[in-house]
């Protein structure tokens, strides 16, 4: 058991590493032999046109979703073994922000920040109140929200209310699904320093689903994506954008609105 | 996973090192979230110390928020001159981040005071019910205003949604308000014969049958049955769609959702509900002329004969002239409900609640109101 940041224990260079992963669905197939490395402390972005099943890919890490073939560990160990336990133990080393912050909507903020805390740990009240309301103040919310309905929320609060919620046990890796979508650019600009600043502090390894290519130029390490039903590139924004490899990598980041944003830049 | 926090050297750690002025407080081990209980008891450890000491970090081998928060508590109790001194850098920049974010923690929200909660609850329920009071009476306005526009341009009235409503909230209706008066029926006959028995008139259960159903159950019985189906189904239908912004949709589309979706259900329940209860009354009675034959022994012609001698018309029509109000009250508290939900799935299955209750009150009243008009103008 651990908390704490990555070079803690379970030691090694990757996070997540996915090899040979095939899953279908029913008869369709979705990934054919796709793999991917997640080093400890990059921010990997996985970028990918609508459909290709970026979601599908993060469910399936998580063990949402059931796949065929392959293996998948995470921070050295081999999810499709795990005792019951074990995976427990997993799971309090992850944290999980689902596109629309996916808060318990009977819970207060503070109450849904300490959700985790109560199921894998045995805390009094105080320091579980003074921990939330840390979290909830490291995300940049108002302490005012921290007595507020989910509903009562803005998308933006709640997509930061959904990241202190995922934070709650300072996990060793993070999983985002599309954290900008739905944010103006200022918005969306904020809460990619936020993942920066938070992704430093914390030491976390963070993988996360991205459209928004200002996102992936401001804090990603690096950039993998998702076509033909397997990753078909990998590596810094900058080479990416250099050798595209890709018909589709290169309309993503060499088309008219990636002109347009290295021009701004 | 190796299990580190429970060997020595992973164990938080906190004492009092050195004497005097040079006097320090020295950290070890790590503090996480895990072994965060141990830190506590650590720092209760060390117990009183002055002011101003130093905070050694240099034996401080994991930190993580939980940690940082406990460390950068002790330095403020610690009193203003005391700061952490052989600091890692890759602590530094947590211990000043959750030295930031502390220093930002608002007040703890004060305790509830149950009896001021418990009169603020009771006064926010009686502004509610005025509220509702105000609510329905504009809705009642609104839809009599939109009746008004379709009838002078019958071609914005939805028929096809009309029809679809009576479909849905009468002929559907049918088996289970007939499955229920029948019972019902029967074991009104059947009680009050028991009772009357004791008097030698068992025959007189058979008039009280007869005008308590045409006055009062059948129609009571109907309009409980609908409030629950279809004042439910109103709310929930507007609900979702008042959810999912399609309400909004509407209105900017040009389309008054008054015209379109709360006037063709009351309508269409205002002409149910009448043949409902019609169904109502025949089961009803029904219902008591098979409790005749099993308990009473007596014959359809003698039921049918004594029923005929006890009901008139007048029975018949009083109840029958609440169905159409009762209707609209149902419908209206159920459509109204459903433009009330907000935003979530959860408002929606609130509102549905609320649309039932307030519907069966709202019929109970209603039907209160009309046995004292009646009775006062001799029916």
């Amino acid at each position: 058991m651990t908390g704490g940041n990555g070079t803690f224990n379970g030691s090694g260079e990757y996070a997540i590493r996915l090899s040979g992963l095939t899953k279908y669905f029913g008869s369709q197939l979705i990934f054919e032999n796709l793999s991917l490395d997640v080093r400890r402390g990059e921010i990997l972005a996985i970028a990918g046109g609508s459909g290709q099943g970026k979601s599908v890919l993060l469910r399936t890490v998580l063990g949402l979703l059931p796949f065929e073939s392959g293996t998948i560990e995470v921070l050295g160990k081999n999810l499709a073994r795990l005792s019951g336990a074990e995976r427990t133990g997993i799971e309090r080393r992850w944290g999980v922000l689902f596109q629309d912050g996916a808060l318990f909507s009977s819970l207060t903020v503070l109450q849904n920040v300490q959700v985790p805390m109560r199921e894998h740990l045995t805390l009094p009240q105080k320091t579980m109140d003074d921990l939330a309301r840390l979290k909830i103040a490291m995300v940049g919310l108002p302490a005012s929200a921290a007595s507020k309905y989910p509903s009562e929320l803005s998308g933006g609060m709640r997509k930061r209310a959904g990241l202190a919620r995922a934070l709650a046990l300072d996990p060793d890796i993070v999983f985002l699904d599309e954290p900008t979508s739905g944010l103006d650019p200022i918005g969306a600009a904020a809460f990619d320093r936020l993942i920066r600043n938070l992704q430093q502090t914390l030491g976390l390894t963070v993988y996360m689903i991205t459209h928004d290519l200002d996102s992936i130029f401001a804090v990603c390490d690096r950039v993998a994506v998702l076509a033909d039903k397997r990753i078909v590139r990998e590596g810094a924004p900058k080479d990416l954008v250099r050798d595209p490899g890709h018909p589709w990598v290169r309309e993503y980041f060499c088309g008219e609105r990636a002109r347009l944003i290295e021009k701004a830049l | 996973m190796l299990n580190l926090d429970t060997t020595q050297e992973y164990q938080p750690g906190c004492r009092i090192a050195g004497e005097g002025p040079s006097a320090r407080i020295a950290i070890s081990g790590a503090w996480t979230l895990a072994v965060l209980e141990d830190a506590h008891r650590a720092l209760q450890g060390i117990g009183e110390f002055p002011g101003g000491h130093e905070i050694d970090l240099a034996g401080l081998l994991h930190l993580d928020t939980a940690g940082a928060l406990a460390l950068v508590s002790l330095r403020n109790t610690a009193g203003g001159a005391a700061q952490f001194v052989n600091v890692r850098t890759e602590h530094r920049i947590l211990l000043d981040e959750v030295t930031r974010a502390a220093s930002a923690l608002g007040e703890v929200a004060p305790r509830s005071q149950p009896l001021r909660d418990f009169l603020k609850q009771f006064a926010s329920i009686l502004t509610s019910i005025g509220r509702d009071a105000i609510a329905l009476t504009m809705f009642l306005g609104e839809t009599a205003a939109a009746l008004g526009r379709v009838m002078a341009n019958p071609a914005k009235f939805r028929g096809t949604a009309f029809v679809r409503q009576i479909q849905a909230t009468g002929l559907s209706a049918v088996p289970i308000v007939a499955l229920v008066c029948v019972l019902l029926g029967g074991v009104i006959l059947q009680q009050a014969a028991r009772q009357l028995r004791y008097f030698g008139a068992e025959a007189l259960s058979i008039d009280m049958l007869g005008i308590l159903t045409l006055r009062e159950i059948g129609v009571m019985l109907a309009a409980v049955m609908v409030a629950g189906r279809s004042a439910s189904a109103f709310t929930a239908q507007i609900g979702t769609m008042k959810m999912r912004e399609e309400i909004d949709a509407m209105r900017t589309l040009g389309i008054d959702p008054i015209e379109t979706l709360v006037l063709p259900r009351i309508l269409a329940l205002i002409v149910a509900l009448p043949l409902l209860v019609f169904i109502a009354d025949m089961m009803c009675l029904a219902g008591g002329a098979a409790m005749a034959k099993l308990y009473l022994s007596l014959d359809l012609p003698v039921y049918l004969q004594r029923l005929n001698a006890a009901i008139t018309a007048k029975h018949f029509y009083v109840g029958l002239i609440k169905a159409p109000f009762v209707a609209l009250v149902i419908g209206l508290v159920g459509c109204l409900e459903g433009m009330r939900a907000e935003g979530s799935a959860e408002s929606v299955g609130k509102q549905v609640t609320a649309a039932v209750v307030k519907a069966i009150f709202l019929v109970l009243v209603l039907d209160g109101v009309f046995a004292i008009f009646l009775s006062a103008s001799g029916f």
